[in-house]
């Protein structure tokens, strides 16, 4: 009798890459894969200690890897800060092996706010003094000098916190930072102060730094569950005295499954519309510090997000206006910019074939250098409204916009759709690339993501306030069991 | 068509060679853009011993791309002194002027010797030429037996399309006297060529209308046009779109060897 030789089977997924991440609990540094499935792109990884890990990546498999191809070689800083040591990510940073200078520097004046938000990756809030910091203006001068001396000449400088626009002293680091002569400087801020405080808003219009302000819908359940309390009130007199006080905003809204999804649609209208709105900035809820339990296999993603607005706005946006930007990792961040007159809304990806310019991959001439540099200032982590100008006013350019449109400023406006990596979607390949940084008070450049997700975030804040700091571990479903609240409302181990 | 072959050609070329052209068409003077182009350019299999002509040039943007794919020295021709003028420069500015040159001349009788090419290109136009037979003996004459010519045009059942979309101002737009794909292949299929392969690229077509839709709005928007040219263009668009959905207007490309 003949025996069927046992059938080999096929995996069910597409191997894509071998990387290293972390493990969320115990952060220890291990090799993760990235496998495609089901057009999904999912990160796995194996802790000796703490066991499987998987956590989606990118929830369209396509798209990720088509957007390969946008990957700009990176620049190198004027100086590092630290040494090559230990490897990515612990030698933060910047470490000489960092593939990308700092487009956009962090400073995170303050620990304390005056929300205690249940979604906020800094772990900010109402804590007492002995918990957090609050930088001098020494120690602000220094952060800036050692900002300036990687960069040279840096693009953009954001404050952000804690809330900064509490400390008493933001409105000097403000002006500090533009008599060094940074082409744009950002205040972070949830607009209560600015919408509740006349003399402060006057003081601010003074400086006007571009404001990258707090703004998740519309609902009052939205509110609730993001910021613990319903601020529409606060959030509408806050951008209509921007719009008086002639400062410029940036919505920043946080998308959360199941909260506020429905109300991408009705952001970008509003933003549209308002006068001071130039930009919106659309950041999946980061999974770092404090947030409400998740499923890291059920997060949402850039490529969620664009459909979103491409679901919900089809009047004005397709998924194909959205462009990765090639300075950082391309999937970390897309962008689309469009020409605004009343409801006439035409994306520039309308207008010409960005494809032509921004493939790094392809060994091709691309048709004009002239545009591919100004598209690169577009698209870029250092864009700030304005960054269309140089594209706009380039003569030689074979594009053939009308000359009168580099006059339209105020009519170009920009959408951002930015995710940020956490403990579980670590992966030092994006990391290496990143191009946006936070500051530390003794004059490192750290990557944002590293920031949020290795543990500097707490070493920085055990260093600056003498307190015990516990090691931040996702509120991930699959780790309930090992959880236990930090005093600050993030979760740590027991033990 | 009641309109004289010259008064077409005329026309043709203040329009190509026009700013508004520039400006609505963009970086692209036809439906695919770059990438049909270098789809088209790889079957003409060219190296750098090769020469090809690139017929109705344009401000040379595939006839740069055909230098740069393939090695290859080019020779465009385009009724246009403007046309011809800017793609000279843009050669010079890439460095390649030394492989590329342009004639300003008719496609009708091309300033070019007989059996002098090795491959030749023309994108979007033959639709403009008048006297298309004649177009065809000229890219006959230039080849070199066995090269190949690629070739991609707008491709329009003409009689079922709308008035609108048959008047001089869509002469120009490259719609009223393009003809069915098989008819081109027809045209080409005589005894002088070899009809290869035929493709449709319907989509291109309606990419590069939703291109100058968009382009038209940020016009308006500079008010560097009228709202009522605005919307003269738009309902042409309109109409394009439903030709292009109803089958009688389209974007073809026709691979053929010279016999």
């Amino acid at each position: 009798m003949a025996v069927q030789p046992a059938r080999k089977v096929d995996r069910d997924e597409v191997f894509l890459e071998l990387t290293r991440s972390i493990c969320p609990v115990c952060k220890r540094v291990i090799d993760a894969e990235i496998n495609a499935k089901d057009n999904r792109v999912i990160m796995r990884k194996r802790c000796p200690e703490h066991g499987l890990f998987e956590a989606l990546v990118y929830s369209d498999a396509d798209l990720y890897l088509a957007q390969q191809r946008y990957n700009k070689p990176g620049t190198l800083p004027l100086e590092f800060q630290t040494e090559v040591k230990d490897g990515c990510p612990l030698d933060c940073g910047m470490c000489p092996e960092h593939k990308q200078h700092a487009c956009l520097g962090i400073i995170e004046v303050n620990t304390s706010c005056n929300l205690d938000c249940p979604i906020c990756f800094a772990d900010s809030g109402h804590h007492g003094p002995a918990d957090g910091y609050s930088l001098t203006l020494e120690q602000v001068d220094f952060m800036l000098d050692r900002f300036i001396a990687a960069e040279g000449d840096p693009e953009v400088l954001q404050f952000s916190g804690g809330e900064p626009t509490i400390h008493p002293q933001i409105l000097e680091f403000v002006a500090l930072a533009q008599s060094k002569g940074i082409r744009s400087v950002m205040l972070n801020t949830n607009g209560i102060r600015l919408a509740r405080d006349r003399r402060f808003g006057e003081e601010l219009a003074k400086l006007k730094p571009h404001l990258y302000f707090q703004f998740d819908g519309f609902e009052r359940e939205t509110h609730l569950a993001i910021r613990g309390k319903d601020l529409r009130a606060d959030k509408e007199r806050g951008l209509d005295r921007a719009a008086e006080l002639g400062l410029t905003v940036t919505l920043v809204a946080a998308i959360e499954q199941g909260v506020n999804e429905h109300e991408v649609g009705e952001i970008v209208r509003f933003g549209i519309r308002h006068p001071a709105v130039r930009s919106i900035a659309f950041q999946p809820v980061t999974h770092s510090g404090r947030h409400v339990e998740f499923d890291p296999l059920q997060r949402l993603t850039n490529a969620d997000v664009m459909k979103l607005v491409a679901a919900q706005v089809p009047e004005w946006f397709a998924l194909d206006d959205f462009v990765p930007v090639p300075c950082c990792f391309p999937t970390c961040r897309s962008m689309s910019y469009a020409f605004v007159d009343g409801d006439t809304v035409v994306p520039f990806t309308r207008l010409l074939e960005i494809d032509d310019y921004l493939d790094y991959l392809s060994n091709r001439v691309v048709p004009d250098y002239d545009v591919r540099h100004a598209l690169e200032q577009m698209f870029s982590s250092s864009a700030t409204p304005g960054a269309e100008k140089a594209l706009l006013a380039c003569e030689s350019c074979g594009i053939d916009l009308p000359a009168e449109l580099a006059h339209l400023e105020q009519k170009v406006f920009m959408l951002i759709v930015q995710d940020f990596q956490d403990p579980y979607t670590l992966n030092v390949r994006q990391l290496m690339k990143c191009c946006v940084e936070e500051i530390t008070p003794d004059g490192r450049l750290i990557p944002f993501c590293a920031y949020n997700s290795v543990g500097y975030r707490e070493q920085v804040r055990a260093q600056m306030s003498g307190a015990e700091v516990a090691p931040v571990v996702p509120n991930a479903l699959p780790l309930q069991s090992l959880l236990q609240p930090t005093r600050f409302g993030s979760k740590t181990v027991a033990g | 068509m009641s309109l004289a072959a010259e008064e077409i050609k005329t026309c043709c070329v203040a329009a190509y060679g026009s700013p508004a052209a520039r400006v609505l068409l963009g970086d692209s003077f036809h439906p695919g853009g770059l990438n049909l182009t270098r789809q088209l350019i790889r079957p003409l299999a060219l190296g750098c011993r090769s020469v090809a002509v690139d017929v109705a040039c344009g401000p040379g943007r595939s006839s740069l791309e055909l230098a740069r794919e393939t090695g290859c020295t080019v020779i465009g021709v385009d009724l246009s002194a403007a046309n011809v003028a800017e793609a000279q420069r843009a050669a010079e500015v890439a460095g390649l002027a030394d492989r590329l040159s342009f004639l300003v001349g008719d496609a009708e009788a091309l300033p070019l010797e007989a059996a002098s090419a090795d491959g030749a290109l023309s994108e979007c136009a033959l639709c403009t030429f008048p006297d298309k037979r004649a177009a065809v003996r000229e890219l006959a004459r230039v080849l070199k037996p066995g090269a190949r010519l690629a070739l991609s045009d707008m491709t329009a059942d003409v009689a079922r399309l709308p008035d609108e979309l048959r008047t001089l101002q869509a002469w120009v737009a490259c719609i009223a006297d393009a003809r069915p794909l098989d008819e081109i292949a027809e045209l080409l299929g005589g005894e002088d060529f070899v009809v290869e392969s035929l493709d449709r690229h319907d989509n291109a077509l309606v990419q590069l209308l939703d291109r100058v839709e968009a382009r038209l709005k940020v016009l308006a928007m500079t008010a560097a046009m009228s709202s009522g040219d605005l919307e003269r263009g738009s309902s042409l668009i309109a109409l394009a779109r439903d030709a292009v959905a109803a089958g009688t207007l389209g974007y073809g490309s026709v691979i053929a060897r010279r016999s």
